[in-house]
């Protein structure tokens, strides 16, 4: 066990979202990751860090949590208005848009998915992550059309996976984009992933761990444990995973509790098991938490807020 | 320091006497190594090697035990800093506090949701541990009533927290003879509570703000005699309970300060934000931790968490292999393979009975894995879908022969169908989505639809 100030590694740095300087239109740009000790402790990072923490929305909600369709009514269907409330009202760091109109079975208007992509950037400032169809057969053509939307924007393009990550990287590589390399709760898989995508020409500055999140009460325990290792293993200098990390339970809001708990307290169970699973993602060293309830935003952020000395804490934001 | 067997066999007189009870010294320093013997077991020791061998040889974190009987719970002996090393051991007891300045009633409440308030999670019981009842009024009559409140609607583990020993001298009048916790050991105080603690026998909390003064004061009481000691670092911020925490954990497994080697105290009510502090010393070392009577929609996350993160992570729950029946299937109704990871099986029986459609589900016997590192390491393969389906009679129970594979199973498919002689269907990877694949796809592959008639073999 290494004692404070013994590690030998830090964690890499990637930078998100491109400001006008940058050549981007974001209103703010974040680096994550540069933590040189475990979460939270006084040494990690020379100043001071929080998780960022990313509000889901997607563009055709018709499997999105029964209970984040109740409390944003209308807005589920229009997510340009989703994006804008996420920033203005919501108060979320990031959003990230799940193409979910890809997933039907009919073949997905293309167009209309850049154009859904070309309308978020329009109406929110913040820096975006955007998750594509999940199906190798659109992927190529997704991915481009997300990254060439989106070009000098500096988006995180989701998500990598052993047997896909061809497209996505190539999308990443001509557009200037970070991606989200995902592996199935494995330490070696992660490693894996991240020197698959390392060899095809993706550098280090430009990935993030998605370690894949269970939800709360189903095998979330062993992606936190995953999350503690892949931090242990950084910091002990392996530098195919001293990757920044992104944790997202996307589950949390479906599972049997929330959907049985009685009509009075769904919402408050479903916030609790959402946060249950998203704040110890960030004790476990998650770099960007992802929610999908609205109400989790503020929750969440006043939870870490008590992480950092003094109580305060603010992302690193600016720089390159 | 922790010392290796030889190191400790040096110090030992070498006589091979027996007294001890094992046959030889070398036996009885390989017992003390592991935490299994008692140095004052060897009448050759003198007091300083004596000392030095408990130091070294005893658990780097001591049990101690809050309560009687049923409900009463254990603390301590945790060995590792990650779960994954090895396990965490004993999950924190969670207590609601109540203030002895509540009525009657106010407190009966309370102290009623914690004798029956349960929640039954995947073969568990989920439940709150007990109540702390905090000596707000300053009085020790008001004190000892609030605890004679408590104590005539059950029998479950108390904190008692008051500064003043003559509260404390009140309230253990009520409930001494139960194990109650005693908080607090303080500088002010500790001749006082100390000598409480003894004459009842029960644990004591020492609190002191700071790494250093907590472990001189836990010092003192240990050379009081109180044995049964849990240590209060009093954070003022759940940051600073974090930091203060792990260090404990770490100086008393590598055993650099003895007095540190006790379980952890967590008020969750005063840092502030309490359902963040909960969550971080359900995580991060804490042993026991007193809230406020939570609602049960945000009291039942924070005890799944607690289930998740004391589940050995070395053990993965298992199911019993076999046939399942969801939703009262006839012959003819899908059929579905799983594997027999616990998990995996209540993630799918959860939607599946939400669909309300009836199925057979057939848990194979992958140890443990999930369909995912179950395909991966070959555990979930041909011969043992095939083996599997004549072993459980699948066959006379569906009345068809058509399988549903998971989706990251599809790999197998061609093989499975080889080896079995059954038509195998491709399901997708999220259990979510499998009511309306079965809606869908199984229609169109089913003779008739489903349900219907089953088709011959």
């Amino acid at each position: 066990m290494a004692e404070p100030g013994e590690w030998t590694g830090t964690i890499g740095r990637v930078v998100l979202g491109a400001t006008k300087g940058e050549g981007g239109t974001r209103s703010v740009q974040y680096c994550i990751g540069g933590s040189r000790d475990l979460p939270f402790l006084p040494d990690e990072a020379p100043c001071g860090r929080r998780p960022l923490i990313a509000l889901e929305i997607c563009d055709d909600p018709a499997l999105w949590p029964a209970v984040v369709k109740e409390y944003i009514g209308a807005l589920a269907d229009d997510p340009a208005a989703w994006a804008r409330e996420a920033e203005r009202t919501f108060g979320a760091d990031l959003v990230r848009l799940h193409l979910t109109s890809t997933h039907r079975r009919q073949a997905p208007d293309l167009d209309t998915v850049g154009k859904t992509v070309e309308a978020v950037l329009a109406a929110t400032t913040l820096p975006l992550i955007i998750e594509g169809s999940g199906d190798p057969a659109l992927d190529s053509e997704v991915f481009r059309r997300c990254g060439e939307a989106g070009a000098g924007e500096r988006l995180l393009l989701g998500t990598a996976e052993a047997d896909r990550y061809r497209s996505i990287a190539a999308a990443a590589l001509a557009y200037g984009h970070a991606v989200i390399a995902q592996s199935p709760i494995d330490i070696n898989l992660a490693k894996q992933m991240n020197i698959l995508l390392r060899e095809i020409g993706v550098p280090a500055d430009r990935i993030v761990i998605d370690p894949y999140t269970g939800a709360l009460g189903y095998g979330f325990e062993y992606s936190y444990s995953v999350m503690e290792r892949i931090r242990y293993a950084a910091l002990m200098g392996d530098t195919d995973l001293a990757m920044p990390v992104l944790s997202a339970a996307p589950d949390s809001l479906t599972v049997k509790e929330v959907r049985d708990a009685p009509p009075a307290e769904r919402q408050e169970r479903a916030l609790s098991w959402e946060f249950h699973a998203a704040f110890p993602a960030a004790v476990a060293g998650a770099d960007i938490v992802c929610v999908r309830h609205p109400l989790s935003v503020k929750r969440l952020r006043d939870a870490c807020a008590a992480l950092t000395p003094g109580g305060k804490g603010t992302p690193v934001q600016g720089g390159g | 320091m922790a010392l290796k067997a030889l190191d400790i066999y040096k110090l030992l007189p070498k006589k091979n006497c027996k007294e001890c009870g094992f046959p030889t010294c070398l036996t009885f320093a390989m017992k003390l190594a592991s935490g299994k013997a008692d140095p004052d077991t060897c009448p050759y020791l003198d007091e300083a090697t004596k000392h030095l061998l408990k130091g070294a040889t005893r658990p780097p974190i001591r049990r101690v035990k809050i309560g009687v009987g049923e409900r009463s719970f254990a603390i301590g002996e945790e060995i590792v800093l990650f779960r994954h090393d090895k396990s965490f051991v004993h999950p924190p007891g969670i207590l609601f506090q109540v203030p002895d300045l509540q009525t009657a009633e106010e407190i009966r409440r309370v102290a009623s949701r914690v004798k029956d308030e349960v929640f039954p999670r995947v073969g568990e019981l989920l439940r709150v541990n007990g109540i702390a009842i905090r000596n707000d009024s300053g009085s020790p009559e008001t004190f000892g009533k609030a605890v004679r409140v408590v104590e005539e609607t059950a029998e479950f583990p108390e904190v008692l927290i008051a500064g003043s020993p003559a509260s404390m001298e009140a309230a253990l009048a009520e409930c001494g003879n139960y194990r109650p916790l005693i908080h607090a050991a303080t500088a002010e105080n500790h001749g006082a509570m100390c000598a409480l603690a003894k004459r009842s026998g029960a644990p004591l909390v020492v609190k002191a703000r700071g790494i250093d003064a907590l472990q001189e004061l836990a010092a003192t009481c240990e050379a009081a005699g109180v044995q049964d000691l849990v240590l209060d670092p009093a954070p003022e911020t759940t940051c600073e309970f974090l930091q203060t925490a792990t260090m404990i954990r770490r100086m008393a497994l590598a055993r650099t300060a003895p007095e540190l080697g006790y379980p952890v105290y967590l008020d969750a009510t005063v840092p502030g934000r309490e359902e963040a502090t909960l969550s971080l010393g359900i995580l991060k070392y804490a042993s026991v931790i007193v809230t406020t009577p939570r609602e049960p929609a945000s009291l039942l996350p924070a005890l799944t968490l607690r289930q998740n993160i004391y589940t050995d992570p070395q053990k993965p729950i298992q199911m019993t292999p076999g046939i399942y029946r969801v939703n009262n299937p006839a012959p003819g109704d899908p059929l579905l393979l799983t594997v027999n990871f616990s998990l995996t099986y209540f993630t799918l029986l959860g939607y599946l009975e939400s669909s309300r459609i009836p199925c057979f589900l057939l848990l194979v016997d992958t140890e443990g894995f999930s369909v995912l590192t179950a395909v991966a390491s070959g555990k979930l393969n041909e011969n043992l879908i095939r083996d599997s389906l004549q072993r459980f009679g699948v066959e006379a129970e569906t009345g068809h022969r058509i399988l549903v594979l998971p989706g990251y199973a599809a790999p197998l498919s061609g093989r499975v169908e080889e080896a079995t002689g059954w038509k195998v269907l491709v399901g997708p990877r999220d259990a979510a989505e499998v009511p309306e694949f079965l809606e869908q796809s199984w229609k169109k592959a089913a003779p008739g639809g489903s349900p219907g008639p089953a088709p011959g073999p």
